[in-house]
Order: C-alpha cells, then sequence, then structure tokens
C-alpha cells in the first residue's frame, strides 16, 4: 500500500515534470488559533526542482518544511506525495526513511555516536547487514569528504564538519526529496559556502529535487525557483510566475 | 551498531542514574530471591529431616496449626501400633528448647526403646542407653553452634543434659536438633504422657493402596491425621503465613524494581527527547523507537538480575548466621527458584520502560526536536 504511494505517477502537472509533494490549503495554526504558522497554502514541487523558501524570521519557512516532511501535520488541508494525499503516520515514516532526507540548522547530530554510526541511524531496520550498512554509509562519508574521519565522535567535529555528517545522513538513502531547513545558519561565512556547494553538488550529481530554507538571498538565487513566505501565507512564487508569464520578473501572488 | 549497542552507549552516558537504577534493581531482586530461599529452604530442610529419620507416615493432633503445634497421648501410639500393617511406630516429642542463653534449640524426645535411636548416623560417642536419664545426642551444627563436646553438659527448659553422642546426619535441620530421651523431655516441658508427633513404618511400604488403607485405620482411631513425610507441611500454618508475608514482600521488592527502572528511563526519555526526535526524523518506526526505550530497560534488569542473584549468595552466606532459625536454613539455587523471580523482574521492567516508550513516541517529532 505505502509502495503505491511511491508509484503513483503525479498527476498534477503544471509542466513537463512530475509533481513530487504538493500542499493543498494546508494551514498550520498553535496554541488554539493564537498563532497561524501557515495559512491556506497551496504548493507543488516537482521532481528535480531546485527551490529556495525564502522570508523573514517567524513567516512560515520551518513550519513549511515540517509538513513537507511530515514531522508536523497540517491543522487543515493536506500533503500529496506523487499524486497521493498522505494522512496515515505510518506512510510518513516509510517517506522519511526511504523518500526524504532531511538537514536541520542545528546539524541533530546523537553526540555519543561517530561520524560513521550517526549515518549508519539512518539504515537501520531496513533489513540490510550491518556489513552493507557500514560500507554504504563509509562511501556516502565519501561524497560529502568526511571519510577520512569516521570514527571520530560527531562533537569533535567542527560545525562545518557536523553538517556533512547530517548532509550524508539525509542522503544515504538516496532519497528524491532533500529538505534543508537553515543548513548554514550556524556556520561561518566559508563554511557555509562549502555546504551550500556540497548541496548543490549532490543535487546536480542525484538529479534529486532540494528545497533549501534560507535567509541568504545569494544562495536563494542559486535556485532554480523562490518562494517567498510572509505571515504563513506564500507571497512570492517564482514557478507560479513562470507559468503566468512574467518569466524573469519577481511576481507577486 | 545495532539497537543494543546503542542502549549501552545511551546507559554509559549517565553512569550514576544506571548504576544506581541497576542497583535497585539488584536489590530487589537479591532480597525477593533470598526471601523466597529462606522460605523454601526451611520448608525443604524440615521435609528433608523428616524423610532422613524415617517412616512411612507421620501422625499428628487434627486441626494442629502445625507440625509442633499439637500433642497426642501416648496411649494412641500404642493403639497405631497394634493396627496390623503396622511394623513400627515412635511417638516422638517436639519442642523449641530454651538453653542457657535464651537461644531456643529444636529438640526431639525420643521413647528409650524406639528404633529411631539405632538409626542415628552417630559422628562421636553413643547413643543413651535403655533407662539412662538427662543425655543428650546433638547434632553436629548444635553441637558446633552451643559449643559442646562429648560429656559436656548442656541445659534445656533449665534441666542439665550431659552429651553422650554428636549426630551426624545429613540434612540441615537434622545437624541443628538435640535428641534427649522422651521422659525428660515431657517432665522438663510439662508435658507429661504426651508426644507431638508419631512415625510409623508400615508393611507394603510401596503399596498406595495399603499406605491409604493404613492411613484411613489410623484416622479412625480419632483426633489424629496421617500423612506421607512429604505431605506432613503442606497444611502447615506456619508455613503458609511464612510463604505468604515473603510473597507480599517478594511482590513488593519486585514491584520497586520495576519503579526504579520506570524513573530511570522516564528521566533519560525526557532527556533525550530531542533525540527521538531525531530518530523519526531519520524514519524510525514508532515501534523501533519504542524498542530501543525498552532495550534500554531490558539491559538495566539483566545487569541488576545478575547482580540481584551474586547478592542472593551472598545472603544464603549469612543465613546460618541468623539467631534461631539459622541451623533450619540452607540455600539452594535452582532454576525453579530463580527463574520465577527473573521472569517477573524482566516482566516488571519490560513494563516500566514501555510507559516512556509510549510517551516519547506520542510526540510529534517537530514538537520533540525542539526541546532542548
Amino acid at each position: 500500500m505505502i509502495e503505491a504511494i511511491d508509484r503513483g505517477a503525479g498527476s498534477n502537472r503544471s509542466s513537463g515534470a512530475k509533481s513530487l509533494i504538493a500542499l493543498r490549503g494546508v494551514s498550520r495554526i498553535h496554541d488554539g488559533g493564537a498563532i497561524a504558522a501557515l495559512r491556506n497554502v497551496d504548493l507543488q514541487i516537482r521532481e528535480g526542482d531546485c527551490v529556495a523558501v525564502v522570508g523573514a524570521s517567524g513567516s512560515g519557512k520551518s513550519s513549511l518544511v515540517n509538513i513537507l516532511c511530515g514531522i508536523d501535520y497540517p491543522t487543515s488541508g493536506h500533503v500529496i506525495w506523487q499524486g497521493r494525499p498522505i494522512r496515515k503516520k505510518k506512510d510518513w515514516v516509510w517517506l522519511r526513511r526511504l523518500r526524504i532526507g532531511i538537514v536541520f540548522q542545528e546539524f541533530n547530530l546523537i553526540p555519543t555516536l561517530t561520524v560513521l554510526e550517526n549515518v549508519e541511524l539512518a539504515l537501520l531496520g531496513r533489513g540490510m547487514s550491518a556489513k552493507h550498512r557500514y560500507t554504504r554509509a563509509g562511501m556516502v562519508l565519501g561524497r560529502v569528504g568526511l571519510d577520512h574521519r569516521p570514527h571520530h565522535l560527531v562533537t569533535r567535529l567542527s560545525g562545518g564538519e557536523r553538517q556533512r555528517v547530517a548532509i550524508a545522513r539525509a542522503i544515504v538513502s538516496e532519497p528524491k526529496l532533500l529538505l534543508a531547513d537553515e543548513p548554514t545558519g550556524n556556520l561561518d561565512s566559508a563554511s557555509a559556502e562549502k555546504i551550500a556547494d556540497l548541496l548543490f553538488d549532490l543535487r546536480e550529481m542525484t538529479g534529486m529535487t532540494l528545497i533549501l530554507v534560507t535567509h541568504d538571498d545569494a544562495l536563494a538565487a542559486r535556485c532554480t525557483r523562490q518562494i517567498r513566505l510572509r505571515d504563513g501565507t506564500v507571497v512570492e512564487d517564482t514557478l507560479r510566475a513562470l507559468i503566468s508569464g512574467s518569466i524573469g520578473a519577481k511576481s507577486k501572488i | 551498531m545495532n539497537l543494543v549497542s546503542l542502549a549501552l552507549r545511551n546507559l554509559k552516558r549517565r553512569p550514576v542514574r544506571t548504576c544506581l537504577s541497576v542497583l535497585g534493581i539488584a536489590l530487589a531482586v537479591g532480597s525477593a530471591l533470598a526471601l523466597t530461599a529462606l522460605s523454601r529452604s526451611i520448608q525443604d530442610s524440615t521435609r528433608e529431616g523428616m524423610d532422613e529419620i524415617g517412616g512411612d507416615l507421620v501422625v499428628m493432633q487434627k486441626g494442629a496449626s502445625d507440625i509442633f503445634g499439637g500433642f497426642i497421648p501416648e496411649a494412641t501410639v500404642e493403639r497405631i501400633a497394634a493396627i496390623p500393617g503396622v511394623t513400627r511406630v515412635s511417638g516422638a516429642l517436639v519442642a523449641f528448647a530454651p538453653g542457657r542463653t535464651g537461644n531456643n534449640v529444636l529438640t526431639f524426645g525420643w521413647p528409650d526403646k524406639s528404633d529411631l535411636w539405632k538409626k542415628i548416623p552417630l559422628r562421636e560417642g553413643r547413643v543413651p542407653a535403655a533407662g539412662e536419664r538427662h543425655v543428650a545426642v546433638p547434632g553436629d551444627t548444635a553441637a558446633a553452634s552451643l559449643g559442646k563436646k562429648l560429656n559436656d553438659e548442656l541445659v534445656l527448659f533449665g534441666e542439665t543434659f550431659r552429651v553422650v553422642g554428636i549426630a551426624g546426619y545429613a540434612s540441615t535441620v537434622n545437624r541443628g536438633l538435640v535428641l534427649v530421651p522422651l521422659v525428660d523431655l515431657q517432665e522438663a516441658s510439662y508435658r507429661p504422657r504426651q508426644v507431638t508427633i508419631a512415625q510409623v513404618s508400615v508393611e507394603n511400604n510401596g503399596d498406595r493402596t495399603e499406605l491409604a488403607r493404613m492411613r484411613g485405620e489410623i484416622e479412625a482411631l480419632g483426633n489424629v491425621v496421617a500423612a506421607a513425610p512429604s505431605e506432613v507441611l503442606d497444611h502447615d500454618r506456619n508455613f503458609a503465613i511464612l510463604e505468604a508475608v515473603s510473597l507480599a514482600i517478594v511482590v513488593v521488592a519486585l514491584g520497586m524494581s520495576a519503579l526504579n527502572v520506570l524513573t530511570a528511563l522516564v528521566l533519560a526519555t525526557q532527556e533525550r527527547t530531542r533525540e527521538i526526535g531525531i530518530f523519526a526524523a531519520i524514519g524510525w518506526s514508532s515501534g523501533r523507537i519504542m524498542k530501543s526505550i525498552v532495550i534500554e530497560g531490558m539491559l538495566m534488569c539483566v545487569i541488576g538480575c545478575s547482580l540481584g542473584v551474586l547478592l542472593s549468595f551472598l545472603a544464603a552466606h549469612a543465613f546460618p548466621r541468623l539467631p534461631t532459625i539459622g541451623n533450619l536454613t540452607s540455600f539452594r539455587p535452582s532454576v525453579g527458584l530463580i527463574a520465577p523471580v527473573i521472569g517477573a523482574a524482566f516482566v516488571l521492567c519490560v513494563l516500566g520502560a514501555l510507559l516512556p516508550a509510549w510517551r516519547a513516541v506520542r510526540m510529534l517529532p517537530a514538537e520533540a526536536l525542539r526541546r532542548m
């Protein structure tokens, strides 16, 4: 049944690419209605998209990402993966295990584990042998440039290195969608640039869809599509502008 | 890396809390085992003692609250001897006799002519001669604990007895008792012409039908019951109370250990809320997250139970030093004794771990990740 979610082709097509994930009328209300993190958001992300989500603090960027990966649920509306609505918790678990990778601003690594073990964590429970997990995690660490420190505790790494570990953990399952919530927010500018380069290189190599939440306009400009949020509402989407014909312009919705 | 190694790392990460929790489980399991062993060993030792002394049936007063709590007249013993098929019968008066220092000594009084005197495995000395008065044959443990050797004097019920022999019985109870002539014990304990039990040997003792018939005939004499030595303690109220008290303490002790695990894991899970959020964010199912927490509880339980068994063995060595009952107990570890206690501890620990695990997976991952 879950696999059927994955097999189902995105029925909503706004261009040649298939729809990977979409939001339909999604709102997220906190504190019994006092705070509206998202208000009636409609959004469609296509396979292979490279999307920057921008906006001021409190505009709803992180809420959007949380709902896109199912670690938070909408108060109303629903999320659609490849044309099928995702409503069950177990479907979200399956998607996060196999199809969606997440990179956080705070890295969110397990401090008692080594670099390699943190990456291996994402492979536990997938029926892989310990040797296979070890090899796979080591290979991915090579892709993010950390194959020389696999057995170091993550607490001994620099911020940039920790974020590389987090990226390795997120891509070790070869996800279709990589969500990066302010991945450079806790890094110095040199490290931030390297991490950004790494993310774009990985996307280039694998063709996965990338959704990047950032405050950094320069970083956002490297994405092919920008979505701007204000007060929980999408106020600007360059894809819509493209569809509506105003190519190159920052069209407001 | 797997869930077990992950759980071990988490335990090592909080060494003080882990040690205290494990110690709590160990004490609970150790005391549960020690109490159960204490209760069972007194019963087992008494049974073995009865078997060792011999006899196919034990006769005692009907309705007596415990094996030593009733009295039957010596005349009844003589009537039992007259029943066809009875080959031998010996009355015995049993008493916890106060010694010189105030400690009670389990004392058996046997008639002069009883065959039981002849069956004593003597280590030293001799048995009392016919008609010899105020002489005693203590078991080797009793002699050692009283500090008596051959020809020493010992005081029971204020009367002085001379040690003429030392018995070398195998069972713990018999090694701790003192044997004296029946008439001396009757006088000293103000129980003239009374005995506590009668030990009966019958013809064809392997024949159940014959034994049942004999029981019927003995009980028809009135106000007495006859039972096989192994069944005598089944309706003993003292042992029933001892078992009930032990069980209650065991339940409380094991409940405390479950609370220890629960507290340790609730605190650990609260501290690790963010980690649990991370597990959920990378695609761990609720079942897997719960399993990782329960494994942590089970690891504490394994270590705690191992330590607990060790503690119970240490406690078992201390049992013989207990006043009054020290000579009656022996701790013999067996699967039948240890398995139920460990099993109960495991079930309680798993239940104790399930609550924090369930609470952990109910939380939204995004909410868990916001926690510090």
